[in-house]
């Protein structure tokens, strides 16, 4: 949901920006080194001890075997993310070591982790970052002011100056029935005056207004096709903005082009990039 | 429907192209969506590849002759179908037969992996979905919908009424391409017990 998280916490660890970690979401739970590991925090806050001591999020961490690490209450954000040195070691399916809950597939065996799991990590590359390094908080998106910025979408002409002034002016609240497929979000209505249109393919971060006029922004595990229609695409580089908004949370639109949003996009990965060099040479 | 087909048509041709930077390339009804690394192309320079590439006469032969005929082995002992036949009047053998006798064409390909929208099915056994939809139609369910029929490719929600089943597996992930159908290729129902 939040490859920004996930890339920061791979790059901490000196992992491939896209090395495959956890994403954790609501509950407490803990995890127990089965050997030596380094880790790293990401995303989401949340209170985390290792074997007793505070385990401070961004930053390098190693784990000796036997170690604990425990989670409590997510208390800031929504998904908190484990990276590991050497990354989980699942197979790759169809391009992809993640989970796919809805098709049963990839990940490990398909299906969300349960308690006596036991996760292989991958082969470790040379220099491990050094223990404590942390990451500058200004390498990371702005997740405080709930600012998203979006484009337009395939069917914006269908929407008038009105509907489009509701969008970017109005305030707009992530509602309960949100999860990796959509987030529905509450605020003022949009007139869709389109009704629902032969179905054609989305993405992640298109944001269709069904009847009702309440905007749905599709996450991660969005259908691939679907006929309501699109008004604007959240811009890639602020998904994880999104991503990371509770139920209850607000969030507002700004407009901006598809040049702007894809500037946006390579200041993020090489932000994080940033991130990855910094850690490198702290092994130095 | 011709316009279906020369968005298929343009799919197929696009893919043959092997554009650099393209991931997917999605056709739809009224649309042909392309997915590309956006970290590598701009918008505006793989708008104009695509859109030079379209422009370009069909490529010599080959392309229609790519879509791939199904034949589909069906039980028609679905939950729906003493449902379909009261709300159709028309009488269960008939229903079956009425669905046996056409060969559909995959008009799209989505909602969930291989799950693909087949038209056109009897006007008489058309019906609009279930006013509420199911929580949970097994993977393999054949069903119908206005004028679509389907195959469910996993345990899903849906809201169409189902006929029968099938065993064929319908998205492997494990298997190249996963999934059975391709957009364009036709599809025919058989009646097995």
């Amino acid at each position: 949901m939040d490859f920004c998280a996930l890339g920061a916490a791979n790059a901490l660890v000196g992992n491939r920006l896209d090395a495959a970690g956890l994403e954790w979401a609501l509950g407490a739970g803990s995890i127990k080194f089965a050997q030596d590991a380094v880790f790293s925090l990401g995303g989401a806050t949340a209170r985390a001890t290792l074997s007793g001591k505070v385990a401070a999020p961004c930053t390098t961490i190693y784990a000796k075997s036997g170690d604990e690490l425990a989670i409590e209450q997510i208390n800031g954000g929504r998904f908190l993310y484990i990276a590991f040195r050497g990354g989980v070691d699942v197979p790759m399916v169809l391009g992809s070591r993640s989970t796919y809950l809805p098709g049963r597939f990839g990940g490990y065996r398909g299906r969300s982790l349960k308690s006596g799991d036991s996760l292989p990590l991958g082969p470790e590359s040379t220099n491990s970052p050094t223990d404590g390094f942390h990451c500058a908080p200004d390498l990371l998106p702005p997740y405080g002011p709930g600012i998203v910025h979006v484009t337009r979408g395939t069917h914006a002409d269908l929407f008038d100056e009105a509907a489009w002034r509701t969008l970017t002016e109005g305030e707009y609240r992530v509602t309960g029935a949100s999860d990796r497929t959509g987030y529905k979000l509450e605020g003022p209505a949009l007139a869709n005056k389109a009704g629902s249109l032969p179905s054609e393919a989305g993405c992640p971060g298109s944001i269709q207004i069904p009847g009702d006029g309440y905007p749905i922004a599709l996450m991660a595990d969005a259908p691939t096709v679907g006929g309501y229609p699109k008004i604007a695409v959240v811009a890639a580089a602020d998904l994880p903005i999104l991503a990371q908004r509770s139920p209850g949370e607000t969030i507002r639109f700004e407009l901006i082009t598809i040049e702007q949003s894809q500037r946006a996009l390579k200041r993020r990965v090489s932000d994080l990039n940033t991130i990855s060099q910094l850690a490198a040479s702290s092994s130095r | 429907m011709q316009l279906l087909q020369s968005i298929h048509a343009a799919a197929r041709s696009l893919a043959a192209a092997r554009i650099p930077h393209v991931d997917d390339i999605v056709p739809a009804y009224l649309a042909l969506t392309v997915f590309y690394d956006g970290l590598q192309i701009s918008y505006g320079e793989i708008a104009k590849t695509l859109l030079d590439e379209c422009d370009r006469p069909v490529r010599g032969g080959g392309e229609s002759t790519e879509s791939r005929q199904h034949l589909i082995p069906v039980r028609y002992d679905g939950m729906d179908l003493q449902a379909v036949a009261a709300a159709t009047g028309i009488a269960i053998a008939d229903v079956i037969a009425r669905h046996t006798s056409r060969i559909y064409t995959v008009d799209l390909l989505g909602f969930v992996p291989g799950f693909a929208y087949l038209s056109e099915l009897d006007p008489s056994l058309q019906l609009p979905r279930r006013p509420e939809p199911r929580p949970r139609v097994p993977a393999g369910s054949v069903a119908i919908a206005a004028a679509q029929t389907g195959v469910y490719p996993l345990d899903t929600p849906g809201g169409w009424h189902i006929i029968g089943r099938t065993d064929t597996v319908m998205f492997d992930p494990a298997r190249d391409p996963p999934a059975l159908f391709r957009a364009g290729d036709t599809v025919r129902f058989e009646r097995v017990t």
